[in-house]
């Protein structure tokens, strides 16, 4: 009984913590972009525009929830919830301190990479059940895309696996805790790593630059092109909350996750998540998106062969 | 999913089990506040549909630039209608785009509203008697707030869309909004076809006092202007001496004392193929015009039937360019041989004069029109169009 309570008291906490953390991070992406164009960004709606995620959540409630009749109703109304789901599913096995934790499972890294490749499917039937060209579009470059970059990430997220000799991710921050992090572990083999995960990171998640699934200029709005209303408000939150918790990912694997000095481990934590998240998006206000050509280049030609070295050289490090 | 909430009556709010709900203690309280955050919410994410087809939509960017950002008060531009709340129609709309309106607005979930940016979208300005421009999209659909100029600035964008969450505020409030009466601007501006009205929008006017309002009468209506033809000093031009001894050659020295020869239309396609073997390879224009009878290039001339003048235009690629042009008459049932053999970018020139003037093109592979909507009646750009009575699929 006391063990089901910890767990529903943890999750929920972590659940309500994700989301508000969520919310607001859609706002700094807002101020911080709107400052990246010296603009000013929100301002009217509550201090310094605090209140604006809220005021686009009422406004998304009233709106009509339209279903095209061409559609296939019952994925078109799927795809949205699944992806929410995903995204938030994901935040279960991140160790945000020594002691909060969702679920501690000895396959944790295999469950994060297993539902990261989940969330293609919700991607691909909201483009698919749309019975739109330029949501189709959309999904299949995504697909194309997910499937590709699977590949860098699953083996650049192998190398802290092989370091630390386990797939628990707490295990993996307690051996970064002990010795030094991953990204500077060995250093030529870390950082590379670090990297490649970053890389990968950014192109799961659709951002910029890897952001071609919902390149405006050329597809609407992609996959979210017939979505208004409430269902649009769940896949524009799964698409943050999914960046969000890769970049709390990417901090255990590999930059310690709640090990460091002073503070309590929750600090150190959110701190490095939250730099992580501002670094997203700072490449995504930066830079220009890459063909759909050349993004399958990269990855088959140089991150995946990159990605293989860095396995073989883990498995020799930890051998000699 | 075609009904949308009546918001006079309250619409589903009539429900028994609502109002049994309503009657319970505090309940009034909570739904009153709830009702506020609602409404804050609403005013407070109006996002943008930039209808933008001419320049007022460098205005609408502007706006969502530095130095005016709309992201201030929370509206930022969604590519696509359905998850947008304000559609914001920024330049002329022509009888073709507005059908193509019409459906961006229909494909917009409730609630929404419009802003006609500029004068073009509020009264068509000096488009407004063209054959191809409508007057104003409220001819479509409803408008909420007109802002004003051409183009306005972005501050009046913004000052509008100001405006627009003052009117959302006191429609939730229940209060009937109207729009300023300002008789002058009315007489100024006193549009020719009835407005869209509705009734959420303007409580106060029915459909046959806007219809009474904003007609306007045959008196008022201005006439096609006549302008006199102005007399020149003829020139004898002078051509590139290839095109001269070709025009010799095949016995083409019907020059007139000005403009360019008249070459028959059985010679015309033969005098094409030679241009191009001499190396005049690349068509700048062709250009048909139309003269309906007792006109002709002196001005009136009882002697002249109706007909056309198509004109075109080569020229050699490369330094010291030549060009050659000539014109080809036709009477009005005549066709013209096509050169699209030649000139494959003939295509959609000649496509284009059929479609504006009506000259027929022997032998193209695809004469449709290119410009007016498919289902468009007569020539725009004949002498004997009526400007008066322009065939606009809303009137």
């Amino acid at each position: 009984m006391n063990v089901v309570l910890t767990a529903l008291v943890t999750s929920l906490a972590i659940l309500v913590g994700v989301l508000t953390v969520t919310a607001w991070g859609i706002w700094f992406e807002r101020k911080f972009s709107a400052r990246l164009q010296s603009r000013l960004g929100p301002t009217m709606v509550g201090p310094v525009g605090l209140a604006q995620p809220l005021a686009d959540l009422m406004k998304l409630l009233q709106k009509e929830d339209l279903v095209p009749e061409a559609a296939d109703r019952a994925v078109f109304n799927l795809a949205p919830q699944i992806a929410a789901l995903c995204a938030l599913g994901a935040a279960a096995v991140v160790p945000f301190s020594a002691h909060i934790v969702g679920a501690k499972i000895d396959l944790g890294v295999l469950y994060l990479l297993a539902i990261g490749a989940v969330t293609v499917l919700p991607v691909f039937m909201a483009g698919w059940a749309s019975n739109n060209k330029f949501a189709l579009l959309g999904g299949m470059r995504a697909l194309a895309q997910s499937l590709s970059y699977e590949v860098p990430l699953v083996l650049s997220a192998m190398v802290p696996v092989i370091l630390a000799g386990s797939m628990d991710v707490s295990k993996i921050v307690e051996y970064q805790a002990a010795g030094s992090w991953i990204a500077i572990g060995p250093v030529w083999l870390g950082l590379p790593a670090f990297v490649l995960f970053l890389l990968a990171m950014l192109a799961e998640s659709n951002r910029i630059p890897f952001d071609i699934p919902e390149a405006e200029s050329e597809l609407v709005a992609g996959i979210t092109t017939e979505y208004s209303g409430m269902k649009f408000a769940l896949f524009y939150l799964g698409e943050y909350v999914h960046t969000l918790v890769a970049s709390a990912v990417a901090a255990a694997l590999f930059l310690g996750g709640w090990d460091g000095p002073f503070a309590p481990g929750l600090h150190w934590m959110v701190l490095k998540t939250l730099a992580l998240f501002t670094f997203v998006y700072w490449v995504r206000w930066s830079l220009l998106r890459f063909r759909s050509d050349q993004l399958m280049k990269m990855c088959w030609y140089w991150l995946v062969p990159i990605s293989v070295a860095l396995l073989l050289g883990a498995g020799a490090w930890v051998v000699l | 999913m075609s009904s949308k909430p009546n918001l006079d009556t309250g619409g589903s709010f009539t429900h028994p089990l609502y109002q049994t709900l309503e009657r319970l203690p505090g309940v009034s309280l909570g739904l009153a506040s709830l009702d506020d955050l609602l409404a804050w919410g609403l005013t407070n994410s109006l996002w943008v549909f930039p209808m933008a087809t001419s320049c007022c939509g460098i205005e609408l960017m502007a706006a969502a630039a530095s130095r005016i950002d709309l992201d201030r008060m929370g509206t930022i531009v969604r590519a696509t209608p359905r998850q947008a709340d304000v559609m914001v129609v920024a330049g002329t709309i022509t009888v073709k785009m507005a059908p193509r309106v019409l459906k961006l607005w229909e494909q917009m979930p409730e609630p929404k509203w419009c802003i006609a940016m500029g004068s073009c979208a509020i009264s068509g300005d000096f488009y407004r008697n063209l054959y191809s421009v409508i007057p104003g999209i409220d001819t479509v659909i409803p408008v909420d707030v007109y802002v004003p100029g051409c183009p306005p600035n972005p501050e009046a964008l913004m000052h509008g869309l100001l405006r627009l969450q003052e009117k959302v505020q006191a429609i939730r409030r229940g209060e009937k909004v109207v729009r300023d009466p300002n008789p002058e601007l009315i007489a100024i501006t006193k549009p020719s076809v009835p407005r869209v009205c509705e009734r959420d929008r303007d409580g106060d006017l029915s459909r046959e006092q806007a219809d009474q309002a904003l007609r306007v009468t045959a008196d008022q209506m201005c006439s096609p202007i006549d302008v006199p033809y102005a007399a020149t000093t003829p020139q004898k031009p002078v051509f590139a001496p290839d095109f001269a001894g070709l025009l010799t050659e095949l016995g083409i020295a019907d020059a007139p004392a000005e403009g360019p020869p008249c070459v028959p239309v059985a010679r015309h396609y033969e005098l094409t193929r030679r241009l191009k073997d001499l190396g005049y390879r690349q068509l700048v224009s062709i250009v048909a015009s139309h003269w309906p009878a007792g006109l002709g290039r002196k001005g009136k001339d009882e002697a002249e039937p109706e007909h056309f003048e198509v004109t075109y235009l080569l020229r050699t690629v490369g330094k010291g360019s030549r060009v050659a042009t000539w014109t080809v008459r036709l009477v009005v049932d005549e066709t013209i041989p096509t050169i699209v053999p030649l000139f494959a970018g003939a295509d959609w020139q000649e496509r284009e004069q059929y479609d504006l003037v009506g000259v027929r093109f022997e032998g193209h592979p695809d004469l449709r029109r290119l410009m007016m909507a498919e289902n468009w009646v007569g020539h725009p750009l004949r002498r004997d169009y009526p400007i008066d009575t322009p065939c606009a699929p809303w009137r």
